[in-house]
């Protein structure tokens, strides 16, 4: 007689969950429209008019209407599944973090470390590909994004440590539930910085957009990659742009409580990110880095020691 | 030293060597030398420091005259030396390579080898450079005799192929910048090869934009010429044009109203304006600083709106005719001038304060691709780019032309010859550009905008030379007396500061090499001028008519 019910509640609603809201359609609508509000805040600030809102929807359904050329060199497996992989990676890492402020669709001991992880996959799926297709700009492209990786990784993921160890939780909504009541930007105010940094290092932002510095070498990784497997990584990238911002939103500036909160804090968040895009002129691979390794990474560390110490000390 | 007192020395060092001597006009030194002579008398003109090589113009003298010319031009401020070669046509021309002694010299020779078919002895570098690989062997567009049928095209390729996938060796590979890349917004093609991201080796290959327009000078009358002159390049139209003209009116013996040449003063120091806010841009755009792009592309609006006020244009303002100006600077011209400048200026010193100022552009600029003075020496550089290695090379300033005798500006020079200098050089020729043009403004001569230029010039041959917003352009022009000139020679300055980037890419990384390219603000378009076919699908050739027909049809829709 339970039958009904408990398939509605076991199977029914997780897939609604995972698939249409929040998590799935509602993720990549809300990815393209965070897209748009970052292109239109950084046309602004140069002083342009920018695209109109729907713009990056229509980049996508044109990019899906478009040829995908295969280059002969390249393994077509890993060339079309490598957007797949992308994407997925980011999808799954959003089931883990509190989007429009509710709850996490699924949640465990840990997973803030499975999320990290999950966030990874799409700069290794854009360094697989451009290695994959064999261009020489890719190549280039490619192994930048990875150096990137290995430059931003370390102290991103010490800058996720910090509001982690305050909590006392290794869980993203333990931590999010501490987080309202403390505005750990306030606190961890290094920390704060270099994840936000960090985040637009694994979006390959400007500055940080040496892997696909379009004066040197074109596109970068994905200068062969064309129609879907394009669109695929691009909705990749914008869905990857929403859970960063959520997961610092969320961690930094008091918890995300329901969607106002989120809608407020994530966009201030991204018009922070827009400033910087628009104001400091484009790293060469070195002096990224050289960035991370000098400053970011050891000012993280430092952070995290201090917390450590308080911590220990008054608690 | 007078210039008289400079081309006494020149004659000097010559000794012997020189055959016969003329002085065309009083700046200029004219020796013909021996072939077998000419290596050494370039050699002593250039270690005793007299002047730099400025340009090496071919020319064919015709079948009658049965003679080829190469001239060698060396330029010491107002003085010009020209070293006359002449050899026989009707055998190989063959001149010794000058390039051991003067490095640069050897794209002028290249340019010879190409476009008249003289063997340049000692010239080890058969590739091509300005001439399309469809180009058949020995067919030099540039000879007297040269047919259009000789150039049908052919499926032959000069340009050596590429290692499979670029991969020279282990993590060696090349990198092609161009013809078609974002990076560059003119045509030119640029093999970089690199070890990771470190250059190892530099070279490249021009002439995508080649239009003939040195050869089809020759076709047209001395008015027409003037609009196809403007045309060799978008951003210093005005130069191309103001050279051109004021060359011819040398020729002509015809003396340009104070007005006119006030007037032509005005739009060069605009158009300087308009093409270093246009490069300060670009070179934002390669260093990945966008706002700045965005920010000195919207006030390059300003000066662009100046220029269509005056001249009705926004890019080839077409303000000159031979003998004078077409366009008058009126009361409202002129308040909207002083208008737009005090804005620029404004907005030019805000620029210079963010190229000295913002850390992470300096981490771009400073201390990259520096030259030294001797270096910019050695490679005979030009304009700004020469400037900020503390070389002052400005013919404005060297060898003032036209009304920069009434209004004459100051030579602006760096000293630390880095990409950072040469922002602030160029930054900084504006502010004292914008004084100027405010003083010509405030004090325009009255009188006449032109006098008349007769239809035909007299026979003879002059040089003309100008500073573009690139450096120095140098015309060469001829006359055997007729209504078409008989050989027009245009050395632009991108072509000199080429070596810039070749020598300095190497070793540098990938990343900066947008950068050095951008630092010379190169003009393609200037650099390549000379094939004279126009072509429409495959193999078809077009003769003129055809064209202009096809463009008229085209157009009536």
């Amino acid at each position: 007689m339970n039958t009904i019910p408990n398939l509605w509640v076991l199977s029914i609603i997780p897939m609604i969950n995972i698939l249409i809201f929040p998590t799935g359609l509602t993720l990549i609508l809300v990815g393209m429209f965070y897209e748009w509000i970052d292109r239109k805040l950084v046309a602004r600030l140069q002083n342009r008019i920018g695209p109109r809102w729907f713009q990056p929807f229509a980049d996508i359904v044109k990019l899906f209407a478009k040829e995908q050329i295969n280059p002969d060199k390249a393994n077509a497996l890993l060339f079309f599944g490598l957007p797949v992989l992308a994407l997925s990676g980011a999808l799954t890492a959003a089931l883990y973090v509190p989007l429009m402020g509710l709850a996490p669709v699924h949640s465990f001991p840990g997973d803030l470390i499975v999320t990290i992880y999950l966030l990874s996959l799409l700069t290794m799926s854009i360094g697989l590909a451009g290695w994959n297709t064999r261009s020489r700009f890719s190549l280039v492209g490619a192994t930048r994004a990875l150096t990137q990786t290995f430059a931003y990784e370390a102290p991103f993921m010490l800058a996720m440590l910090g509001p982690a160890l305050a909590a006392g939780s290794w869980q993203i909504n333990e931590i999010n539930t501490y987080a309202s009541g403390h505005w750990m930007v306030l606190t961890q105010p290094i920390c704060f910085l270099v994840a936000l940094i960090g985040l637009m290092g694994k979006l390959e932002l400007p500055p940080f957009d040496a892997p696909e510095a379009e004066t040197e070498i074109v596109a970068g990784a994905l200068t062969d990659y064309s129609g879907r497997g394009l669109a695929i990584f691009n909705i990749g990238k914008s869905v990857e742009l929403v859970i960063g911002i959520t997961l610092i939103a969320s961690f930094y500036l008091g918890g995300l409580g329901g969607i106002l909160p989120f809608l407020i804090k994530t966009i201030a968040l991204l018009l922070v990110m827009s400033v910087f895009q628009s104001l400091l002129t484009r790293l060469r691979i070195d002096q990224t880095v050289g960035l991370w390794w000098r400053f970011g990474a050891i000012l993280a560390l430092a952070q995290i020691l201090v917390m450590i110490v308080w911590k220990g000390y008054f608690q | 030293m007078n210039t008289e007192q400079v081309l006494k020395q020149a004659e000097n060092l010559l000794g012997t060597w020189n055959k016969e001597t003329s002085h065309p006009d009083p700046t200029r030194l004219d020796a013909v030398v021996d072939t077998n002579d000419l290596h050494a008398s370039v050699q002593a003109v250039h270690e005793a420091g007299w002047g730099y090589l400025t340009a090496i113009t071919g020319s064919d003298l015709g079948l009658v005259d049965g003679r080829m010319e190469i001239l060698y031009h060396f330029c010491s401020g107002p003085a010009v030396l020209t070293l006359r070669v002449r050899q026989s046509r009707d055998v190989q021309v063959v001149v010794p390579s000058i390039a051991d002694v003067i490095p640069p010299a050897s794209f002028f020779e290249r340019e010879l080898q190409e476009m008249l078919g003289i063997h340049v002895e000692g010239l080890n570098n058969s590739d091509r450079l300005f001439i399309s690989d469809d180009w058949p062997e020995g067919v030099y567009p540039m000879r007297a005799d040269f047919t259009l049928e000789q150039a049908a095209p052919v499926s032959v390729s000069h340009a050596a192929p590429l290692p499979e996938e670029g991969v020279v060796s282990g993590n060696t590979f090349v990198v092609p910048i161009g013809p078609q890349h974002p990076a560059l917004k003119e045509p030119g093609h640029f093999e970089f090869t690199v070890d990771g991201e470190i250059v190892t080796a530099a070279r490249m290959r021009l002439g995508y934009a080649h239009r003939g327009i040195e050869k089809a000078a020759e076709k047209r009358n001395w008015n027409q010429n003037l609009y196809l002159f403007e045309r060799v390049c978008g951003i210093c139209s005005h130069t191309h044009a103001m050279a051109y003209s004021m060359g011819v009116e040398k020729l002509a013996q015809v003396e340009v109203p104070l007005r006119a040449q006030a007037i032509r003063e005005l739009v060069a120091g605009l158009e300087r304006v308009h093409s270093h806010l246009l490069w300060l841009g670009v070179a934002a755009h390669e260093a990945g600083f966008d706002t700045l792009f965005m920010y000195s592309w919207r006030d390059r609006e300003t000066v662009m709106n100046l220029l269509e006020q005056i001249t009705g244009n926004r890019v080839n303002y077409s303000a000159n005719v031979l003998g004078g100006v077409k366009c008058e600077i009126g009361p409202e011209q002129s308040r909207s001038v002083k208008e737009g400048l005090t804005y620029l200026e404004g907005r030019i010193r805000h620029y210079l304060d963010v190229v000295t100022t913002d850390v992470m552009f300096l981490n771009r600029t400073r201390g990259i691709g520096t030259i030294s003075f001797d270096e910019a020496v050695r490679f005979g550089l030009l304009g700004p780019t020469a400037r900020a290695s503390g070389l002052v090379r400005d013919v404005r300033v060297e060898a003032p032309y036209g009304a920069y005798l009434r209004y004459p500006v100051s030579a602006v020079t760096e000293t630390n010859g880095d990409l950072e200098a040469r922002f602030v050089v160029r930054l900084k020729e504006l502010l004292v550009s914008c004084f100027t043009m405010r003083t010509i403004v405030d004090n325009l001569p009255e009188g006449p905008l032109s006098v008349r230029v007769p239809r035909k010039i007299p026979v003879g041959e002059t040089i003309s030379r100008m500073e573009a917003p690139r450096g120095e352009l140098f015309y060469y022009i001829r006359s055997s007396g007729g209504e078409t000139p008989a050989r027009i020679h245009v050395r632009t300055p991108s072509l000199c500061n080429w070596v810039s980037v070749l020598e300095k890419a190497v070793g540098r990384q990938l990343a900066d090499v947008p950068m050095l390219i951008a630092g010379m603000d190169p003009c393609f378009s200037c650099n390549d001028r000379m094939v004279t076919v126009s072509r429409s699908g495959g193999s078809q050739t077009w003769s003129w008519e055809q064209l202009r027909q096809h463009g008229i049809e085209y157009y009536k829709r």
